[in-house]
């Protein structure tokens, strides 16, 4: 990962760059089975077959957009809905068919579902008084839970009195206090605003791990999904498209729906060329020349492919590249300025479009490009990830 | 086009101001003075069968208040009884309206939209029909050979049939049943608000079925509790039109009281302060009730 896109930049960057020596302190596999499970409602498939295996301490996200049988899922998790088929399995003891307030699961509803007549303090401890804890375990319980998310101060209050950042600290105590063996957080930054939604990110995150649960968490916003999971999975219509770390779901998509969910991304459509064992060219009809992949692909000559190329693997030059091959001549039609970077829409000779980003490393770059300039863009033999499917 | 809607938006805002009020003065407020007054007056043989409060005595002007007949209501234990004997009625009416209304509210505000607006025509649909005719119709169904004597005699379930017109039992069925649509109505209303990820939240956190109810739905159903135990509790009071129809001798309540006081006896003011000690007796319930939804209210704006 040399170069950085405007998500990975901004979102995934301080946590992508760890992922790695996090994953190493991660308990054995399947901590939580979900094997096969299917949810239909009247003839609607909701869930469709899904089966994901997820380790201890993991923080695992559903990501896709609404509608996709994320949400579902997480409410089989919790007891709210049983699956039509297959099994629901945590550290060994099968959930299917145990009702929600039996279950080692709690949940950080979306907007939080604070109880409003109760106090900051009394929410914290109703799922304590549930179990029949003595008082004192209880008042000592909630006070460490609250000091956890700096609430302290709070205690007393109701949750209207408190701004959305606070209700949801209480929101994380209330369902941490339990010591749940799974958290699950429903769109856990929905409610917040964008700025604060990325300290809370981290701050819930390291909050998590700190106390070592295992999570699952759904949301629509990749960037939230990119900073706070170890682990990511894809879903559409009901399905998993794709399950992997947040720079591998980035760098290495495995389908077209992946690469364009994440990111911006530009597909160009081709045949294989030449299919040897250490590189591999394609001949796209939009490109003059040749494309040239560093790395051998399982696939056969003539067969169809398209190639992600993400924007920021574009490299824009006045000149021709020497290369003579993952080139393409072009006229700048559009700059859409970002501070950071700016993406050049580039008009290829035959009319079709490729996006580029470009960082904006200084400040009034005298040799900035402009619209309507003749460029080049050119990538290098391992800028693209070959899709077969 | 502001300075000028600005001008004129004042007058508008009385306007909207003193038409309801206008309205209570003179429905409410008015009728209740004259009420008031004629309390004060003795009984007379004359038209309006009352005395005047004000004398005109050559220069003297002499202002004659008769408390005798509040005095009178507490003398003849009659009054004291029936006052009892219409709260207890209207306390254990308003309970089994809210008893029967509340599981029926839940479960309406928990349909689907379609199915929940057919179920609250269906609680609404039977007002669409005359007030008085529906009670007639509850005589039909529990007079001695009526419908439902009639089928446990077709059954067998009994010999004689069972007396249950002009009893208290009928009175209770004939409230309840006229009653009903004002308990689950607010109820509908507070408990459709109700989030239910609030109830799962609980569930969530390991409370069984019956501590949620307990500690969640009840609590925050409150106000609906409350508002529509009030519209229940208020009219039945006062009711007369079924304790006369479907209650017996032993009924007695304190709206056939004032009527038999009014039309019976023609002694007007006994009568008006028959009904100026009811008004009382529920000012303070009206009282508490706008006591609590003004601090709900409070508590949900701060």
């Amino acid at each position: 990962m040399v170069e950085v896109n405007e998500q990975a930049l901004t979102a995934a960057g301080p946590v992508a760059g760890s992922t790695a020596n996090r994953n190493e302190r991660l308990g054995e596999e399947h901590y939580l089975r979900i094997d096969s499970v299917r949810k239909e409602f009247d003839g609607f498939v909701a869930v469709d077959n899904v089966s994901l295996s997820i380790r201890r301490g993991e923080i695992f996200a559903l990501l896709g957009a609404s509608g996709c049988g994320k949400s579902t899922l997480l409410r089989m998790l919790a007891g709210f809905e049983q699956a039509s088929a297959g099994t629901v399995e945590l550290d060994g003891v099968v959930l299917n068919g145990v009702p929600p307030y039996q279950r080692p699961v709690n949940m950080m509803f979306q907007s939080y579902a604070l109880f409003p007549h109760m106090t900051v303090e009394q929410n914290v401890a109703f799922g304590l008084k549930q179990d029949g804890l003595p008082k004192d375990a209880i008042r000592d319980k909630v006070a460490r839970m609250l000091s956890l998310v700096h609430m302290e101060s709070m205690a007393r209050r109701k949750p209207h009195q408190l701004s959305g950042g606070q209700q949801q600290r209480v929101a994380l105590a209330r369902s941490l206090a339990k010591s749940p063996k799974l958290l699950l957080l429903d769109e856990p930054m929905g409610a917040l605003d964008k700025k604060l939604r990325g300290e809370m990110q981290l701050e819930v995150v390291n909050i998590i791990e700190r106390l070592g649960v295992t999570c699952v968490m759904v949301t629509h916003d990749q960037e939230e999904a990119m900073t706070m999971a170890h682990r990511i999975a894809i879903m559409d219509a009901g399905r998993i498209r794709q399950v992997g770390t947040p720079d591998e779901i980035y760098e290495q998509p495995a389908n077209r729906f992946t690469a364009e969910f994440i990111g911006s991304v530009n597909l160009v459509e081709g045949k294989i060329d030449e299919d040897q064992k250490d590189y591999i060219t394609i001949r796209a009809p939009i490109l003059a020349h040749a494309i040239y992949v560093g790395h051998g692909v399982t696939g056969y000559e003539g067969q169809d492919v398209v190639l992600a190329l993400r924007p920021e693997k574009l490299v824009v030059s006045k000149e021709e590249p020497a290369q003579p091959y993952n080139k393409t001549r072009g006229v700048i039609e559009d700059i859409a300025y970002f501070g950071s970077h700016s993406v050049y829409h580039v008009r290829l000779p035959g009319g079709e479009r490729l996006m580029a980003n470009s960082a904006n490393a200084q400040r009034w770059a005298a040799d900035r490009f402009t619209w309507e300039d003749s460029i080049w863009l050119s990538w290098d033999d391992q800028a693209g990830v070959v899709l077969t499917s | 086009m502001r300075p000028a809607f600005s001008k004129w938006l004042p007058g508008a805002r009385w306007a909207v101001i003193v038409i309801p009020f206008a309205w209570l003065l003179l429905f409410f407020a008015i009728p209740f003075a004259i009420t008031l007054k004629i309390s004060f007056a003795s009984a007379a043989i004359a038209m309006p069968p009352y005395t005047d409060l004000l004398s005109w005595d050559g220069d003297k002007l002499s202002v004659h208040l008769n408390i005798g007949n509040y005095l009178f209501l507490l003398r003849d234990s009659l009054y004291v009884n029936a006052y009892l004997s219409s709260l207890k009625i209207a306390l254990v009416s308003t309970l089994i309206c809210l008893v029967i209304g509340y599981p029926m509210a839940y479960a309406i505000s928990r349909m689907e939209p379609a199915t929940r607006n057919i179920a609250l025509m269906l609680v609404v649909l039977p007002s669409w029909t005359s007030f008085l005719i529906r009670i007639y119709a509850w005589i039909g169904i529990l007079k001695g050979n009526g419908l439902v004597n009639n089928f446990l005699q077709w059954l067998g379930l009994i010999d004689q049939p069972l007396e249950m017109l002009h009893t208290p039992f009928a009175v209770y069925i004939g409230i309840v049943y006229a009653y009903l649509p004002f308990m689950i109505l607010p109820l509908y209303s507070n408990m459709v608000k109700l989030d239910r990820r609030l109830e799962e939240a609980a569930y969530d956190l390991g409370a069984k079925p019956w501590r949620v109810f307990v500690s969640i739905t009840l609590p925050l159903t409150k106000a609906g509790i409350i508002a529509g135990s009030m519209l229940v509790l208020i009219p039945v009071v006062g009711e007369f039109v079924i304790p006369e129809l479907l209650g017996g001798p032993s009924t007695l309540m304190i709206g056939k009281v004032l009527w038999d006081e009014f039309f019976n006896n023609r002694d007007w003011p006994v009568a008006a302060a028959v009904s100026t000690v009811m008004l009382l007796l529920l000012v303070v319930p009206i009282t508490l009730f706008h006591h609590f939804q003004a601090k709900e209210l409070e508590r949900q704006l701060s």
